[in-house]
């Protein structure tokens, strides 16, 4: 990709200070996100991708400390902005969100109209019929018909106000969309009909967009590359047909594994033992390590670097130089279930 | 929202019914015969008998009761056995003033227990927060008569800041509620009895604000209006605080019923010539026609005061409507 990027994140690390110590949620992240494309983060519970948005957009809880090297959006330096100019010329009208929990991200008291013309008076000069007729053309985007505009949240179900969302978090062209976790709790069908929305919406803006989702179908459907993460740090991250196609961290293949296939259909799934690592504490080792069957006592000891295995693939594993010979041994159920 | 009123106004009616016919009973379950005030037993038998046909109480008991209830609708409550003026212009009078000082102590109680509430919530965990939990137990814990007379001797009788009680100078009577809000010395005389019943109240809505305000300011919607690039007094004010007063409106009406027994030992406290004031009197003298005036019109002030936060919660939750037409 020879474009510039338009977020560029390199060694963010995210704290929280709790009762029982320091939790390490995000721990040296770093990817870019390029115009137009889909930048999808994968990732069980946990894992540290819904801390890595809240850091992004400040949003993080008062225990929370990030940190970063660099934080970049078109060039423009991020992470040392102050609160007020963030709050006025980031927020919204470059980054907009699509929370997690669409169902309750609407406030119960006021007009779902009324609190996306909200957020467009708030970054805009525009008068509220001009910011009126602007939602009606994004219900209609995202199909919602206009006159639900004076409805109130209680009203829509739970497909509508994740449109409602949707359209929101168009209202001011923003350069990036995070859409997190943005079809859980839907039903499958719902779930569909908001997915292919989002692709045909897609071809018409210009927005970015980072997706982020345990749902594996969900990401490899819709995402142009992919970042896999795993305790906190990214384990893999390549275009999304070349992580499919050629899987090099242990996580990964796990993952394809325990992931329906529809042209093997009968073939048992094969789950990863174990459950994910606490991050209490300061890691000294890979964090999949307990749970990989292809671990050394190197995982152990020491924390893995990033290598670039080129064409923007890279993967956070020792032995990254063995995958093909892991990808052969990572499909038997007997290489999972004898490692511990 | 009209439906959910008129729903509303018929449910205070049947209310304040309900209310009439206990205050009925009660009042001739009272031991001792309460005629005895008017009718002696010194009498001659014919003409206590005459007199009580001229109350009506040779009738059976439900024929009273019938004619009680008429007689409260068309606002023949009876005379006062010591002064006998009409209860009913007695009342008109108390009325006002009680409703005056209840307001105003009201009005202190949520706008400032409200306000601080939210306050303390969004500077959680600070000296702010942690010093308004403190005040506020420290004046639940004090009851009204104590805070009262520490605000007389303090105020009132070391530095003669304010009047020490009474509504307006003795032999100044203001003909009506309007001259009397007119009057600046009616001004001074009610700031110590408000701060009174204002502070004992206070700490409730105060506490429950906060609480309602730290559990809404961890929604989700909270996040959202902050990812909008809200002002933190925008998110705080009509984001939060919104949803948060929706528990606090329930407990004003809560409240409004509580706050009638503060009213009896402040206005008693303060000379206040209001109900509370008139209900110990009438108590005292056994004036039983102006006690069961008092009762009922006390009644009717929290019932209706009732109704009123029902239609200001329908206001502020956009949701109650639609759960009232779904209970009908």
């Amino acid at each position: 990709m020879s474009q510039s990027p338009r977020l560029e994140v390199r060694n963010l690390s995210v704290r929280y200070q709790t009762r029982g110590g320091e939790v390490h949620a995000v721990n040296q992240v770093s990817f870019d996100v390029f115009p137009n494309e889909v930048f999808g983060i994968a990732g069980e519970s946990g894992c540290g991708k819904s801390t890595l948005i809240r850091a992004l957009m400040r949003l993080l809880p008062e225990n929370g400390v990030s940190d970063a090297d660099l934080i970049q959006y078109e060039g423009q330096s991020l992470d040392r902005m102050s609160e007020k100019k963030f709050r006025e010329q980031v927020l919204w009208s470059k980054i907009a969100l699509v929370p997690q929990s669409a169902m309750n991200s609407l406030n119960p008291v006021y007009r779902v109209g009324d609190q996306i013309i909200e957020a467009i008076r708030n970054h805009t000069s525009q008068e509220k019929h001009e910011a009126r007729s602007r939602v009606e053309e994004l219900f209609d985007v995202v199909g919602l018909e206009s006159d639900l505009m004076d409805s109130y949240p209680h009203e829509f179900s739970g497909g509508m106000r994740q449109r409602a969302m949707i359209a929101m978090s168009l209202a001011l062209d923003p350069g990036l969309i995070i859409m997190d976790e943005p079809t859980t709790g839907l039903d499958v069908l719902v779930q569909e009909r908001i997915l292919r929305r989002i692709r045909e919406i897609r071809s018409h803006i210009a927005s970015s967009i980072i997706l982020i989702t345990h749902d594996i179908a969900v990401i490899a459907e819709m995402s142009d590359r992919i970042a896999v993460m795993y305790g906190g740090r990214i384990m893999e991250q390549a275009q999304s047909e070349d992580l499919f196609d050629t899987p090099c961290h242990p996580y990964t293949l796990g993952l394809k594994n325990a992931f329906p296939s529809i042209q093997k259909l009968g073939q048992e799934l094969v789950s990863i033992p174990g459950s994910p690592p606490s991050l209490l504490g300061k890691q000294t080792g890979c964090p999949f390590e307990a749970r990989c069957p292809f671990s050394i006592d190197q995982c152990v000891t020491e924390i893995p670097k990033i290598e670039s295995l080129g064409k923007n693939h890279e993967v956070f594993c020792f032995r990254n130089t063995d995958a093909p010979q892991m990808r052969e041994q990572a499909t038997s159920m007997s290489t999972w279930h004898s490692s511990n | 929202m009209l439906e959910y009123v008129i729903r509303r106004l018929i449910y205070m009616l049947i209310t304040i019914f309900a209310v009439a016919s206990i205050l009925f009973v009660v009042f001739r379950l009272l031991p001792g015969e309460a005629t005895l005030q008017v009718i002696s037993p010194a009498m001659d038998d014919a003409v206590q008998d005459r007199m009580k046909a001229a109350f009506g109480l040779d009738k059976p008991l439900w024929q009273q009761y019938f004619i009680y209830l008429k007689n409260l609708v068309s606002l023949e409550w009876g005379r006062s056995f010591v002064s006998a003026q009409r209860v009913i212009d007695i009342l008109q009078y108390r009325f006002w003033n009680t409703l005056l000082l209840m307001a105003s102590g009201m009005c202190m109680t949520l706008v400032l227990g409200i306000g601080f509430g939210i306050i303390m919530a969004w500077k959680r965990n600070s000296s702010i927060d942690i010093g308004g939990t403190i005040a506020g137990l420290v004046f639940q814990a004090a009851p009204p008569f104590v805070t009262g007379l520490l605000l007389l001797m303090i105020l009132s009788y070391r530095l003669g800041l304010f009047p020490t009680g009474g509504m307006y100078p003795a032999g100044q009577r203001p003909d009506g509620v309007l001259a009397l809000l007119m009057m600046p010395a009616f001004w001074e005389r009610i700031v110590l009895p408000t701060i009174t019943v204002g502070l004992y109240y206070i700490t409730t809505p105060m506490l429950i604000m906060r609480d309602n305000m730290l559990e809404v300011l961890g929604s989700d919607y909270i996040e959202l209006a902050k990812a909008k690039g809200l002002k933190p007094s925008v998110v705080m004010f009509k984001h939060a605080a919104r949803n948060a007063l929706l528990g606090v409106v329930t407990l004003a009406s809560i409240m409004v019923g509580f706050a009638i027994g503060g009213q009896v030992v402040v206005e008693s406290l303060f000379s206040w010539p209001g109900m509370g004031q008139l209900m110990v009197e009438s108590a005292a003298s056994h004036d039983y026609p102006v006690a069961q005036g008092t009762f009922l019109m006390l009644a009717i002030l929290v019932i209706g005061l009732n109704f009123l936060t029902d239609v200001w919660y329908c206001y502020l939750d956009p949701r109650i409507k639609i759960s009232s037409t779904g209970l009908a």
